[in-house]
């Protein structure tokens, strides 16, 4: 249905997005996941025709949007990173401003106003000002007022960025039921691994402007079919022990957390007695320790060599 | 086009303090700093030291008595000095046998005005005297003023068109000066919408839209226009209906506010395409705008500007034209075709201001 060939940005020197190539079918949930800086905004941008490329196409349907910008402008609805809301007006207000900004025809536009009220869950609050409402309630109103026209394709660029769980589970709840049961397309971009694996059939890795892995969850987990990830909990934290691991020739990488140390080895390397010892050579004690099964945010730690917060 | 304008209009609707504000500005601006023109009755506390102070008081006041806006009243010295220290009076006048002294405490415009009176009277008298020689001069004055109701040259001035000359009328520039200088500041606000818009992420969701980017723009510079050209057509109505300024041909006076608006919103939109922000327009905008009324001598009698570097920023932007137009209109009875240079001017700057504020603002990403 939405495919990039070879989507490429320059901004003065720097390459923002580096040739790369992506695809969405209809009905799809697909997540871009990256870092910030990684370039995500950038490409969304092009995909959605506000930006030229300097290189590159997007193909709608097999045909060209560069040149053509409208025919993906009518399919698509784009949820941008920032709240693109008037504060002054109530939710309702802004709702009808966008419905006629999309030229709703004005007999239904009433209904799909409280239709997409009820979808992100404001209906009742809908004759009240953007500016009083919480982060989590500008975002979902942010996302209504891109449903308003009913697109194919949903652009969202990182939705849940600083606003409360409980705001973020509706927002995804909400994603997730657009997908499913609408088949409206998604395109879904975050630095929270959690969200993307929750919502997303198919992940693209970025990082400095490039795909560096993209796959099914099972597809991009198979990269660490090599390894075992294990969890350790320290009785006081020791760089020197950090060092000493990092130095085993099993240990393919070493990941401080908060909880004490993720450490990334090779596949049956039984390195859990090192670990002990070591451990008790900078003088500290392993309290607790787990094998973990990998998850993407493993993955990106293997591909890119550092943590999604980074 | 419409949706923009109407999302401009509910946002003000809810917040139109500052409309009122600059409306209150306009008008109390005009009041206060229009009636400068419009002295009231000078009082003048007169005395003299001398030891005929007496005599010189019938002589004196009866001569200096015949004007409409200066009041000599007669007292003690030391009342007079205090009249004048504590602020109750600008001048007062000590008054010698063939002589006089104007004791004041700063230089006020009436002081200048109540010494060129005394001085013509004294100088008069001086004259009388002197052609009187040691006849009377009563006698002699007398015969002069019935020489002078027949008198053999008499000089009258005319306008170009042959009607009375009108005396420049400070309070009517100031009206139009401070009303077209505060919608500037409205017209601002309004067109930094824009990029309030743009920094909001707002006008890229209005780029996906159907909504074509003309439409965008002329929704908003629409608006902005709208609420600048009301705010000015309340205030010279008030003045006209209210305050019984005669402001000529309302017609013209509406032709070239609405000139003047399409003006200034293209350099607004001029200056919207130097700044990032809001926030950089809200610091730059203000700073600007208080310096064109002062260069292009809104606030000073015609002429006071003679520097051509003045004279040339002032030309650039259209205030000046349109005080200009205006008070050709209110004091000159001006036609069409007097004003229509000074509005093709403004709608140049207007042309051209736009011209490249848009580009800039449309290559900026």
């Amino acid at each position: 249905m939405l495919e990039t060939i070879k989507l490429s940005k320059t901004f003065k020197e720097k390459k923002a997005v580096d040739e790369i190539d992506m695809y969405l079918d209809e009905g799809e949930s697909v997540g871009l996941l990256g870092p910030n800086g990684a370039g995500k905004s950038t490409t969304i941008s092009m995909i959605s025709s506000l930006l030229k490329p300097s290189s590159g196409d997007v193909k709608l349907n097999g045909l060209s949007t560069i040149k053509n910008p409208s025919e993906i402008r009518k399919v698509l609805g784009v949820v941008p990173q920032e709240i693109a809301l008037y504060e002054e007006l109530s939710a309702y207000e802004n709702l009808k401003f966008f419905g006629k900004i999309y030229k709703v025809k004005k007999d239904i536009l009433e209904e799909r106003i409280q239709e997409v009220l009820e979808m992100v869950g404001l209906k009742e609050r809908q004759k009240e000002l953007v500016k009083t409402f919480s982060g989590g309630m500008k975002r979902r109103v942010n996302i209504a007022a891109a449903l308003l026209h009913k697109p194919k394709i949903l652009i969202l660029d990182e939705p849940t960025v600083g606003i409360d769980p409980q705001s973020r589970n509706h927002i995804l709840e909400t994603v997730k039921k657009l997908n499913e049961e609408t088949g409206m397309t998604i395109l879904y971009t975050s630095h929270y691994m959690e969200e993307v694996e929750q919502l997303c059939n198919r992940v693209y890795i970025m990082d400095h402007g490039r795909v560096v892995a993209s796959g099914s969850k099972q597809e991009l987990l198979s990269i660490l079919s090599t390894e075992d990830t294990i969890q350790v909990q320290l009785s006081k934290k020791s760089d020197a022990l950090l060092e000493a691991i990092k130095g085993m020739a099993a240990v393919r990488q070493v990941e401080d957390t908060n909880h004490g140390i993720r450490v990334i080895s090779k596949k049956g390397s039984n390195i859990l007695a090192d670990l002990v010892h070591a451990a008790e050579n900078v003088g500290t004690q392993i309290t607790h320790f787990q094998m973990e099964d990998p998850s993407l945010e493993d993955v990106f730690l293997h591909l890119t060599g550092k943590t999604l917060r980074d | 086009m419409y949706p923009v304008f109407l999302a401009q209009w509910m946002k003000d609707k809810r917040k139109p303090y500052l409309i009122l504000l600059f409306i209150g500005l306009s008008i109390l601006a005009t009041i206060i700093f229009g009636d400068i023109d419009r002295i009231e009755q000078t009082t003048v506390a007169v005395y003299s030291t001398e030891s005929n102070a007496e005599e010189l008081e019938q002589k004196w006041m009866e001569l200096l008595g015949h004007h409409d806006s200066i009041e000599f009243v007669w007292m003690d010295q030391e009342k007079a000095h205090a009249e004048v220290l504590e602020g109750n009076s600008d001048v007062a006048l000590q008054i010698m046998e063939n002589d006089y002294r104007i004791i004041t405490a700063n230089e006020m415009p009436g002081v200048f005005i109540v010494n060129q009176h005394v001085h013509q009277v004294f100088t008069e008298e001086a004259k009388l005297v002197a052609a009187a020689g040691t006849n009377s001069t009563t006698e002699l004055r007398n015969e002069v003023g019935e020489y002078l109701k027949t008198p053999p040259i008499t000089i009258q001035t005319k306008s170009l068109d042959g009607g009375e000359l009108a005396n420049h009328d400070m309070g009517m520039q100031l009206l139009f000066g401070f009303t077209l200088f505060i919608a500037m500041f409205t017209i601002g606000f309004k067109v930094n919408g824009i990029t309030a818009d743009k920094v909001s992420g707002i006008w890229n969701r209005l780029i996906l839209s159907p909504v074509s980017k003309t439409n965008m723009y002329i929704g908003h510079l629409f608006y902005s226009f709208c609420v600048a050209f009301f705010q000015m057509m309340v205030v010279f109505l008030i003045f006209k209906y209210v305050l019984d300024y005669e402001l000529g041909n309302f017609a013209m006076i509406v032709t070239i506010a609405a000139a003047f608006t399409l003006s200034m919103i293209s350099v607004a939109m001029l200056i919207t395409g130097f700044v990032k922000t809001p926030e950089q327009f809200y610091m730059v905008y203000p700073s600007l705008i208080p310096m064109i009324p002062v260069v292009s001598g809104v606030y000073m009698q015609p002429g006071t500007i003679t520097n051509p570097i003045l004279q040339f920023i002032a030309d650039i932007f259209p205030l000046s034209h349109g005080v200009e137009a205006m008070m050709d209109v209110a004091l000159y009875n001006a036609g069409w075709n007097d004003i229509l240079l000074p509005i093709v001017i403004m709608l140049l700057i207007g042309v051209l201001a736009m011209g490249i504020g848009i580009n800039i603002v449309e290559r900026k990403k």
